[in-house]
């Protein structure tokens, strides 16, 4: 299943605390997009990822915001 | 015919300023009878929630941070103290203490819940200042206590009050260190972020002031079960933190008329157009503050500004003007550093707020606003939050 958080815009308290949200509803296999204008979100999603054992997909910058593909690994 | 009605839910920030402003914008309509605007509100009782913070760490006196909502509220309101059970948006209808009331206009401002109960164990096991005044007061009784061992600042997602969880720990440290005892007191600090503020400007201020005065930082670390027996907390992640006094920001959720009426997310936040405030796929029904899944802050000034761009709205589409505004995302919170010192979070959907330094006028300008808190929701300070914040909206014809 593929969930779509769009946290365009949000820098406080920022597309981490979103992604977290839809990952503790999602199941092993799920994957999350997440869209984001925040900076800090492609390397917060990387480190958030290394320590949870989940796995990063994609980083795509798209213009004015980047998508993140995010596969549900460790549940 | 009866006269157009505007139904609003919940009498929070939002709620509040939202009515009074109404019927400033729809003078007329309201003194002539062509328009009710009717809110909905659990209790009489309006707390100022800010200061949660001063009596859970400064053992404020919660009675001073009450008021009467009726005396808060422009006499043309039509306050119903008595929460509203369920919305029927198709029927354009809410249903109350066995009543029924249909609307014209609905205007959720019901805003989030702590909600200890989400997290296995941390209910049982903690304290915290995010559940109301009564909560509060207990988690000072605590800390006055407290004379030895760990004390753990756990942070959940998602919370109101993005800074409080920040402010919590460094009050705590400094009223450990007002006691004498903070040589006998090992402080830890454990968030879901990377790094001790969601904000990295942010960040970078408050990092530095956690070394200094010796607050342990563990990040990356969400909450997955607390066992209170162990008094140990165990994370997502696999990590676990041990503890002899646990303080929490617990996970927030929508409210219970939200969940009910089938009207938010699998936790209750309403689905909303983050510029307009409409709520997405129900016709003449909008959402402000805490109560969205509006990925911004859920604080008060959020709420503040988003009931100024609701009223504009409600009052366009009443009057037939065509006008919509647009929130631009302005936020503005003020996060207390400990030591009389502070800084404000402040950006916009484009502007991420930028790295400030703190200081003893910034903690001035929030002590000072438990009172000027009061005159804001009647809207007598609007030039004042115009002059400091800006119009929080973009306007089309």
């Amino acid at each position: 299943m593929r969930r779509l958080v769009d946290a365009r815009g949000s820098f406080c308290p920022g597309p981490l605390t979103e992604l977290i949200k839809t990952y503790r509803k999602a199941e092993p296999g799920d994957e999350i997009e997440l869209l984001a204008t925040d900076p800090a979100a492609k390397s917060d999603v990387k480190a958030w990822a290394q320590k949870s054992g989940n796995e990063v997909v994609s980083i795509e910058e798209r213009g004015d915001h980047v998508a993140i593909i995010v596969r549900v690994v460790k549940k | 015919m009866r006269p157009v009605r505007v139904v609003i839910i919940g009498g929070g920030t939002g709620g509040t300023i939202l009515s009074n402003r109404l019927v400033k914008l729809l003078k007329d309509e309201t003194r002539g009878g062509k328009v009710e605007i009717h809110l909905f509100t659990d209790s009489d009782s309006h707390y100022f929630q800010p200061a949660n913070i001063d009596i859970a760490f400064r053992g404020a006196e919660p009675s001073r941070f009450v008021k009467s909502e009726r005396e808060l509220l422009e006499k043309e309101v039509i306050l119903h103290t008595s929460g509203v059970e369920l919305v029927k948006p198709d029927d354009r209808t809410v249903f109350y203490n066995g009543s029924a009331l249909d609307y014209d206009y609905l205007v959720l401002s019901t805003g989030s819940r702590a909600q200890p109960s989400a997290v296995p164990g941390l209910a049982e096991a903690s304290h915290n200042f995010h559940t109301g005044q009564e909560d509060s007061r207990r988690t000072w009784e605590a800390l006055r206590r407290f004379e030895r061992g760990r004390i753990l600042v756990l942070v959940n997602i998602p919370h109101k009050c993005p800074p409080s969880p920040v402010e919590a720990v460094l009050l705590v440290e400094e009223l450990m260190r007002k006691r004498g005892i903070r040589d006998k007191v090992e402080i830890t600090f454990a968030t879901p972020y990377p790094r001790a503020y969601p904000t990295h400007s942010i960040a970078e201020v408050v990092e530095p002031i956690f070394e200094e005065r010796g607050i342990g930082l563990v990040t990356l670390f969400n909450t997955d079960y607390v066992d209170l027996q162990k008094k140990k907390v165990y994370s997502l992640e696999g990590e676990e933190l041990s503890y002899d006094l646990l303080i929490t920001v617990p996970p927030h959720r929508g409210a219970g008329v939200i969940m009910a009426s089938g009207i938010g997310d699998e936790e209750g936040w309403i689905p909303t157009d983050k510029e307009t405030l409409r709520v997405k796929r129900l016709d003449g029904v909008y959402a402000l503050g805490d109560a969205t899944n509006i990925p911004i802050s859920k604080s008060g000034v959020v709420a503040h500004l988003q009931a100024e761009v609701a009223a504009l709205n409600v009052a366009s589409e009443i009057r037939g003007t065509g006008t919509i505004c647009r929130y631009n995302g302005r936020i503005n919170c003020p996060l207390e550093l400990g030591d009389r010192r502070a800084i404000f979070v402040a950006g916009t959907y484009e502007k991420p707020p930028a790295r400030q330094d703190p200081s003893l006028i910034k903690y001035l300008m929030k002590r000072a606003f438990s009172t000027l808190y009061w005159p804001m929701l009647r809207g007598r300070l609007d030039l004042l939050f115009e002059l400091y914040l800006g119009k929080p909206y973009t306007t089309k014809g």
